[in-house]
């Protein structure tokens, strides 16, 4: 069997892997295939139907909504990689290191945790922005910050798994130090985990920007992202329904693939080698830990 | 809370006392925290409010007054301290720009998140509990792959789009549902749900899928329990084993997603109020961080954490019933 083929074993994963890959070639060359220049407002022809020059039609003011939906993979994409990394450095390093810390630190750090794990994520991304003003930095930010508990619990409940087996209390026992435990023997068999979360995660830091994005926080006009365009095409529903079910089919099915790359991890159909290496301790603790990952914390 | 703390750990209180204790030595660190940062990414802003309140032709002597008027020239533990200690006697303070007190506005608005919510609450653990169990009794077959596969769209969908497509078929083409406004329980109950039914189903989508998911894989391991087989083979039927034994075993893990799900919900009540031009607190927080209103947006966030952490508490409880084994203590 080829690589590709034992990765992706069923047409359905070769599928989203596709549809994932598409995607971040538009994020990264979007701007080069747009057919037309997406801020171009061609007056007079606003909310025109499928044409040669406009397949998909155009917006309230005449721009063509193809390119805006091929450059607005960019701003949707990358700002969810960008709240996907937050989180991750924010969750993934101190769910390590609360295992091997003082018990008091560990106990403030996992009451930090459950502390945002009540927050709910708009909210508390309106807020943000009242403080600090209106701008896709602080939108990614927030969402960011509230990607931390996803992180933190999982790799926690990894990191305690392996720190507790027994190759690493015999290399305790010969005077391995914690962090010679935490590099050698838990970090790399936490990474395959790590991936594997940060493909969901990124999908629900989609939902999250674009989500916040239709409520006019974060990506500001006239740049186009999926979300605000859904946002403007929500004003205009009763002129033109049918523009709103492009950005959202956009983002739909990348969320999709970008999940069901990620579910196929945890159903034993490994993407790796190395990915098959992470035994659960228990099937209930796995149903919990990817269960528990799987929570839609968007919006 | 260390006395409470020794006390529970030298077995010195009664059952459910101290499940109750250890409760609350969970969670008033999480209550200080989560107010703390409620608190803290607000108030520890840039803040040039007080110049706007002045206007432009404002003296710095001015702005200092009503910087001191509004208690921003004070260190920010004792802001904070105030702020708590107000908040809990029901005081979250007026609205810079309104003069409104905050708990007032946001007790004529959050009903209508809190129903959204609630509806939502509802719906997604009818439709999880259901599909669940369908896909359960069904493994493999086409009824359990189809509940599969929906529900990983649900999981997929930004739900303001589903929104706008129920928005579009239920209420625009059809008119089956009211397509925005609200209406308050007083005039008519019915027009009241109705006016709810759409936002809510679009917040529960997600929520039962993960319902659903969690219902189906608890449950088929618990039908493989030996227990399950012995009742089985002195005949009692499938449906009474799978409701009186199986159900209550296997429930737990869909009990906390409803728990975790519990911030999700309120805060797409706000995106959906958007969709739905409900009058909810949504709005009001988008408009009152537009105009730098700091009470406002502190007080949302506070009431609905709030919100959260009594669901969790809710929740607990029932998962300490559902498996007095493993209770926390």
């Amino acid at each position: 069997m080829s690589l590709l083929g034992r990765a992706l074993p069923t047409a359905y994963l070769r599928l989203a892997a596709g549809v994932v890959v598409f995607m971040f070639a538009l994020a990264a060359f979007g701007g080069l295939i747009a057919p037309r220049n997406p801020l171009a407002q061609g007056a007079g022809d606003a909310f025109a139907g499928s044409s040669w020059a406009h397949p998909l039609g155009t917006d309230f003011l005449g721009r063509d909504t193809l390119s805006r939906l091929i450059t607005g993979a960019r701003p949707s994409l990358l700002s969810a990689a960008v709240a996907v990394a937050i989180g991750l450095l924010g969750g993934a390093i101190p769910g390590m290191a609360s295992v091997f810390l003082a018990r008091r630190v560990e106990y403030v750090l996992m009451r930090a945790v459950d502390a945002l794990m009540t927050i709910p994520p708009i909210i508390f991304a309106i807020a943000v922005v009242a403080g600090f003003g209106n701008g896709l930095d602080q939108a990614v930010i927030a969402i960011g910050i509230l990607l931390v508990p996803r992180f933190f619990r999982i790799v926690r409940a990894e990191t305690l798994t392996f720190a507790s087996a027994q190759y690493v209390e015999a290399a305790t026992l010969l005077g391995a130090s914690k962090t010679d435990v935490l590099r050698r023997h838990v970090w790399r068999k936490v990474l395959p985990t790590l991936a594997v979360i940060s493909a969901s995660t990124m999908g629900y830091a989609v939902l999250g920007i674009s989500g916040l994005a239709f409520l006019g926080l974060g990506e500001l006009a006239p740049a186009a992202s999926w979300g605000s365009m859904l946002s403007t095409d929500l004003t205009y529903l009763y002129q033109a329904p049918w523009a709103a079910i492009w950005p959202g089919l956009a983002i739909f099915v990348t969320v999709w693939a970008l999940n069901a790359l990620s579910d196929s991890v945890h159903r034993g159909a490994p993407l790796s080698g190395r990915a098959a290496a992470v035994e659960p301790a228990s099937p209930e603790e796995e149903e919990e830990l990817t269960e528990r990952a799987r929570v839609p914390q968007y919006v | 809370m260390a006395v409470l703390a020794l006390s529970l750990r030298q077995g010195r209180i009664s059952a459910p006392f101290r499940w109750l204790g250890a409760e609350i030595l969970r969670f008033v660190p999480v209550v200080l925290l989560s107010t703390l940062i409620t608190f803290g990414i607000t108030a520890l802003a840039p803040d040039d409010t007080a110049a706007q309140i002045a206007g432009q032709g404002g003296t710095p002597a001015q702005i200092a007054a009503i910087n001191h008027r509004l208690g921003l020239d004070r260190s920010f533990p004792d802001r904070y301290a105030s702020w708590l200690w107000h908040a809990l006697h029901g005081n979250l303070g007026v609205s810079y720009f309104t003069q409104i007190p905050v708990t007032a506005s946001i007790e004529q608005r959050f009903p209508v998140d809190l129903s959204i919510a609630l509806f939502a609450l509802l719906f997604s653990v009818v439709g999880g509990v259901v599909g669940g169990l369908l896909a359960a009794t069904h493994p493999g077959g086409l009824l359990d792959r189809s509940i599969t596969a929906l529900g990983s769209i649900a999981l997929a969908i930004p739900e303001f789009w589903l929104a706008i497509l129920l928005v579009i078929f239920l209420a625009v083409k059809i008119r089956l549902f009211p397509a925005t406004g609200y209406v308050t329980t007083s005039s008519s109950l019915v027009d009241w749900a109705r006016h709810l039914v759409l936002a809510s189903v679009t917040l529960a989508a997600p929520v039962a899928a993960v319902i659903a998911r969690q219902l189906r894989i608890s449950t088929l391991n618990e039908l493989d329990e030996n227990y399950v087989t012995g009742v089985l083979v002195r005949g009692f039927s499938g449906r009474r084993i799978l409701f009186k034994h199986v159900l209550r075993n296997s429930a737990a893990p869909a009990v906390a997603t409803i728990g975790i799900s519990m911030p999700s919900l309120l805060g797409g009540a706000v995106i959906a109020e958007t969709v739905f031009a409900l009058p909810g607190v949504g709005q009001l927080a988008i408009d009152s961080a537009q105009a730098h209103d700091i009470p406002v947006i502190q007080g949302i966030l506070l009431v609905t954490i709030g919100v959260v952490l009594l669901s969790n508490l809710t929740v607990d409880a029932l998962l300490g019933w559902l498996r007095p084994g493993v209770r926390r203590s």
